[in-house]
């Protein structure tokens, strides 16, 4: 389980995280909402240890994150990855690095699961597609079986329609293989059809926290309704008639 | 009177991006164009507003993100006298004040760089400078993706008020149908390079005929709210 207490950044003077507190358990999925300044990609770097917080401590099952090499999902797909390697080459690295081996199979089975044809893996990422980079990019992310993945914006470089596929996609092999997603998110409907969990960041500190279904019945604060509003706005959500 | 465009097509390195689209567009019209990545949406962007002078105060453009459209180096007074210049318009602050008024800026101050505003600052300038012609269509290429939901929103309903008390019609590009279907009364959808369907927007969801309008409206929301 992930527990992230009273973590706080501080850059250039400015808290850009401000005593966040966070829980996250197997196999579930943290929404972490906000908008652009809001601290979130900060927040991720910090919880990688990444960056070196002021204060707070970020924790798996008590223990030091890093030692289940939790991994990360970029926002911008194709330059997540090495331009002058194979995506299997890049794929492969975190394996590689940590000198795993892999159980028979694994590969084939996740590229399935992603519907990725393995013969995009010999190819360098400016040959495959930005749905199909971001895929890899996730592929990347779940090959070594971290049991802690955060997606930073991993929707956004994506259509509407790829969007929703890619995050089906990501919650099938979320409940096969029952990691903990943290995804950090300015987009509501995403939250709203596939976290368990809702945080939100605003000015680096938690406005707002509750469960997903709790939050969209009826969200507490005015910064969470306004959210609401213009998701309900721009028809990322719909109410029911 | 409407606009209509007969033969509109566009090919790059002999590969046709764009086949041969005709297009009517009523005045005051409401009208978003959608289709996923690479479908061609900005090329037919582009090319109608060409076809149509973006000179000649017919058609005015806005892209995704302000950076394209802003000089950083420059103030926002002088982008607003050169789109004037232009259009071949001579100064006119009763005019400059209404429009910015109606894009929620009417105590900006011009006299600052670009840079000194927020993104959703900057992208409803740049909206406020594409109306300075009276424009008789406004095109918005994805003009919302590059701001947070809440300035979007906003923006959107700025632009909504502005176009509903005046004739100009409206273009919107967007590879979201959920926000097409909300700013729209009619739809086209592109795929391809190649228009397949194009229907009012009710119709549209309700009994989308094309493969590419299905995909669209089974993915156009993320979740229906309970209240």
């Amino acid at each position: 389980m992930l527990r992230v207490e009273a973590l706080s950044v501080v850059r250039g003077g400015r808290r850009v995280v401000d005593g966040v507190d966070l829980a996250l358990a197997p196999g579930r999925t943290l929404a972490v909402i906000g908008e652009s300044g809001a601290g979130k990609s900060t927040l991720i770097g910090a919880i990688l240890g990444l960056l070196r917080p002021q204060s707070g401590h970020v924790a798996w099952n008590g223990e030091d994150l890093r030692a289940v090499n939790p991994s990360l999902v970029m926002q911008e797909p194709r330059a997540a990855f090495n331009p002058a390697l194979s995506l299997r080459r890049s794929i492969m690295e975190p394996v590689r690095a940590r000198r795993l081996k892999l159980p028979e199979g694994r590969l084939n089975r996740l590229c399935t699961g992603l519907e990725l044809d393995p013969d995009l893996l010999d190819r360098k990422p400016h040959e495959v597609s930005i749905g199909q980079a971001q895929r890899l990019g996730i592929l990347r992310a779940l090959i070594a079986g971290s049991p802690l993945v955060l997606f930073d914006e991993p929707l956004s470089a994506l259509d509407a329609v790829t969007q929703k596929h890619t995050a089906n996609l990501i919650a099938a092999l979320q409940s096969e293989e029952g990691f903990a997603a943290l995804v950090v998110t300015h987009d509501l409907g995403y939250a709203a059809a596939h976290a368990d969990e809702v945080v939100i960041l605003r000015n680096g500190r938690i406005e707002e926290a509750a469960s997903a279904e709790t939050f969209f019945r009826a969200p507490q604060t005015d910064y969470g309704c306004a959210l609401c509003e213009a998701a309900l706005a721009l028809g990322a959500l719909e109410r029911a008639a | 009177m409407s606009l209509r465009v007969k033969g509109l097509s566009v090919e790059r390195a002999g590969r046709t991006i764009l086949h041969q689209t005709d297009l009517t567009i009523g005045v005051g019209e409401r009208i978003a164009l959608v289709g996923p990545s690479g479908s061609g949406k900005s090329t037919l962007g582009h090319a109608l507003t060409d076809r149509l002078g973006g000179q000649s105060g017919v058609v005015a453009l806005v892209s995704q993100s302000p950076d394209e459209a802003l000089d950083p180096l420059r103030t926002l007074s002088f982008h607003w006298r050169e789109a004037e210049r232009a259009l071949g318009l001579p100064a006119d602050s009763e005019r400059q004040l209404e429009l910015l008024s109606a894009l929620g800026l009417s105590n900006a101050e011009l006299t600052t760089r670009p840079w000194r505003w927020s993104r959703g600052m900057q992208q409803r300038f740049v909206i406020a400078m594409a109306l300075i012609g009276a424009p008789e269509l406004l095109i918005l290429d994805e003009p919302t993706s590059a701001l947070d939901p809440v300035i979007a929103a906003a923006t959107m309903e700025l632009v909504d008020r502005h176009l509903a008390a005046s004739s100009t019609a409206m273009l919107l590009i967007t590879h979201d149908l959920g926000l097409a279907a909300k700013q729209a009364e009619r739809i086209l959808v592109l795929d391809a390079g190649g228009i397949v369907e194009d229907a009012p927007t009710a119709k549209l969801i309700a009994q989308p005929a094309s493969s590419a309008a299905q995909a669209l409206v089974a993915h156009r929301n993320w979740a229906v709210l309970p209240c």
